[in-house]
């Protein structure tokens, strides 16, 4: 069974349909990553599992029962735009969090020193939230997701404006809850990220989902006439071949696809042949974000800020090519 | 409704609101201001009371007995414990007579010297020698029976009866007396004036303080973002509930302060009101006003929460919750209004209508006896409100709180009651 299942969520905002028809599910034990750019409608499905927004139509459910108060319990949530009281002491908002959860006495008050303790906070305690610095308040707020001992870790665009001890913490924490068999769900447009640490995705794109199951059979799906190379040279001569469908330039490397899976070892020997060299020829390897802009880059009338801006322009590229 | 997650954040709001440093000094900043005014009063009380000395002096020999009787028959004689030395001096030793008690006034052993020469009869004109000669509560008093024997003694000659004199002579007395269901009918003072007043007054302060208080919380709430962490552990409708009954009882419990020392300073021994400024307040007055406040706190607080969660900031709000600001404005005047004549028709109206009826009808309990069908339905009233308008606050909240970005017009707002949420 799964630990969580999304049945045809569907979410309209005046005339924006945020969310429409999603349905995925999420295992257990996973690291999920649900993928899209900037307002595809990451947040609003995690608001509606969460039980934040109400769906228009669909449900969420929980090991087969419909989410609400008992889901909202297990879970720890951190949003992407992260906030605490400013009045607050740090160790009263920890047990504050706690208590809304459910969870209040001596031990979790212990619990919640520990965790000062190895966030470096302890001393910090009785201060005023207001009076931490960014990257402490972001400690405590992670502290905060942790602390009550959720089944559910569901993290929304976590790495954005974390420095990198945060982010390095964050990743920590992440492993640690999966070591313990916790579930972990976080959204991210960063696809490098998620391909690191995800081993089940879906991708969303204006609302829909586009793709979804483990990262591994979507990877080998999807890489079989898919060839990662790194090289020295001139390699513009593959833009009229014949094998050659589409090349696409990622900086250190490039991605190209073949018009037949069967033909890398061709282009290989066509490389060699014109003296290109080659450094990683990785066969039947494609990245995430190559996928992602298969699947999703050619649509062009989106608002979707800064990163669907980017993959835009390295579509065209590949057009041109 | 009351679980364990709306406790906790009633918790927070008391511990952050009632027991937060600048709101007790607020708070306690009143009945301050309450004890030092009866204790103003009941000073000025005492001290006025206490035994002055005149030498009252006549030049006509005849008029000395006619102040005698009169004078000793005076409040002020038999209350106020002054005390007349009646002499008869004629106008030319009056100066030397003067010049001989000059010590005695400069030193306060003698208040003052009135001299009623003879020609006052004809010009009504006296003359009064003290250190501070320009005492106005003074001259009130003395006038009416001076005045009383000059106008004997001119109508003595007319053939006119003492009855036919004292009509004449008498103006309106305009003495209030509370009716009520008591046996006794109780001649009324200024208290139950000064009461209604200092209750407005203090209903709309708390009522002010309160609702923006609650709107600034929300709006911290929304701007900082921590409202949607909460919203994943609690529901909208939970964080809300919470939120108002935690400045519900935040409001309560200063108001309670405030009518507790009320009560304290009129019923305390040690503070002595005079007897028209005593303060005709009850205990069970008081529950009622604060059960009555209670209700009105928790819907005025509901509806600044929906402000406060329409808009992201401070400034929009304070131009945005005008027309729930007019709701207590509006009441407050109507009470100040009602001292003037409390059985006006629209303050009737006004003390049972809804949010009116907060600030009203204390006012108008504190000035005369309102039927308890009334109270009870004053009460009635705002829960039915509350019951009406609830379900809509609480959805504009529900939306409001996750949204950001530009002022959303009224319009939208009104849409916003149309969502699924």
């Amino acid at each position: 069974m799964y630990a969580l299942e999304v049945k045809n969520l569907t979410k309209t905002f005046d005339k924006l349909v945020a969310v429409d028809n999603a349905s995925f599910e999420v295992p257990e034990g996973s690291i999920f990553g649900l993928i899209g750019r900037n307002g595809a409608g990451k947040t609003t499905t995690i608001r509606m599992m969460m039980g934040i927004y109400l769906p228009d139509s669909g449900e969420v459910s929980l090991r087969g029962v419909k989410v609400g108060q008992e889901f909202k319990n297990q879970v720890g949530y951190l949003p992407e735009e992260r906030g605490l009281y400013k009045k607050m002491k740090v160790l009263e908002t920890l047990l504050y969090f706690a208590e809304i959860k459910g969870k209040s006495g001596r031990e979790i008050h212990k619990k919640a020193e520990e965790y000062l303790r190895r966030f470096e906070l302890y001393d910090r305690r009785l201060s005023k939230v207001e009076d931490l610095s960014k990257g402490n308040q972001q400690k405590l707020q992670f502290i905060s997701t942790v602390l009550h001992e959720p089944e559910f870790i569901i993290l929304d665009e976590p790495y954005s404006g974390l420095d990198p001890i945060n982010t390095n913490l964050l990743r920590e924490i992440i492993i640690e809850m999966k070591q313990k068999g916790k579930v972990i769900i976080f959204s991210t447009h960063l696809m490098d990220f998620a391909e690191k640490m995800c081993d089940h995705i879906v991708m969303i794109d204006h609302g829909k989902i586009i793709l979804k199951g483990s990262l591994k059979e979507i990877k080998s799906k999807y890489s079989q006439k898919n060839v990662s190379l790194t090289y020295d040279g001139d390699i513009s001569f593959l833009k009229s071949n014949p094998i050659v469908d589409s090349i696409a330039d990622y900086g250190n490397t490039t991605g190209i696809k073949l018009k037949d899976a069967n033909q890398a070892q061709q282009l290989l020997r066509m490389l060699l042949d014109r003296n290109v060299t080659v450094k990683k020829f990785d066969a039947n390897d494609i990245s995430l974000q190559e996928i992602f802009i298969e699947l999703a880059g050619h649509e062009d009338n989106g608002t979707n800020g800064l990163s669907a801006e980017a993959e835009r322009a390295g579509k065209k590229e590949v057009r041109n090519a | 409704m009351l679980n364990y997650r709306v406790i906790a954040i009633i918790k927070r709001e008391l511990r952050e609101k009632l027991f937060s440093k600048a709101f007790i000094i607020l708070t306690l900043m009143i009945p301050g201001l309450i004890i030092v005014f009866g204790g103003v009063q009941a000073l000025l009380y005492t001290t006025e009371s206490k035994g002055l000395k005149f030498d009252l002096v006549v030049e006509n020999s005849g008029l000395l007995k006619d102040f005698q009787n009169e004078f000793s028959q005076q409040d002020f004689v038999t209350k106020k414990n002054y005390v007349f030395n009646y002499l008869q001096i004629t106008r030319e030793d009056f100066k030397t007579y003067l010049q001989n008690k000059k010590q005695q006034i400069v030193d306060e052993k003698l208040t003052g010297i009135i001299f009623i020469p003879s020609s006052a009869l004809k010009d009504k004109k006296i003359e009064y020698y003290a250190k501070t000669p320009q005492n106005i509560s003074l001259s009130r008093e003395l006038e009416r029976p001076i005045n009383k024997i000059f106008l004997n003694t001119f109508f003595k000659s007319k053939f006119l009866s003492a009855e036919d004199l004292d009509f004449a002579r008498s103006g309106v007395d305009f003495t209030g007396f509370k009716v009520t269901k008591d046996e006794k009918i109780a001649q009324e003072g200024y208290g139950n004036i000064v009461l209604s007043y200092a209750l407005s007054i203090l209903l709309y302060i708390s009522l002010l303080m309160i609702g923006q208080m609650a709107m600034q919380s929300v709006i911290e709430e929304k701007g900082s973002k921590i409202v949607e962490v909460i919203l994943s552990s609690v529901s909208a409708k939970e964080l809300m509930t919470g939120k108002i009954l935690g400045s519900a009882i935040t409001g309560v419990a200063q108001m309670a302060v405030w009518l507790g020392t009320i009560l304290a300073v009129s019923s305390s021994a040690l503070i002595t009101l005079p007897p028209e400024v005593t303060l005709n307040i009850k205990t069970d007055l008081v529950i009622y006003i604060l059960l009555n406040f209670f209700i009105g706190l928790v819907l005025f607080v509901g509806l600044f929460s929906m402000m406060g969660a329409i808009f992201d900031n401070a400034q929009d709000a304070a131009s945005g919750n005008m027309p729930i600001m007019m709701l207590i404005i509006i009441p407050f005047f109507i009470a100040m209004s009602m001292m003037e004549n409390p059985n006006k028709p629209y303050i009737e109206i006004a003390s049972l209508f809804p949010f009116a009826s907060i600030i009203v009808m204390p006012a108008r309990l504190a000035l005369i006896d309102v039927p308890v069908w009334q109270q009870v339905l004053a009460v009635i009233i705002n829960l039915l409100t509350i019951y009406a308008l609830f379900p809509l606050a609480g959805k504009i909240y529900r939306i409001g709180i996750l949204r950001t970005g530009k002022k959303p017009k009224w319009s939208e707002v009104v849409k916003w009651l149309k969502y699924k949420y």
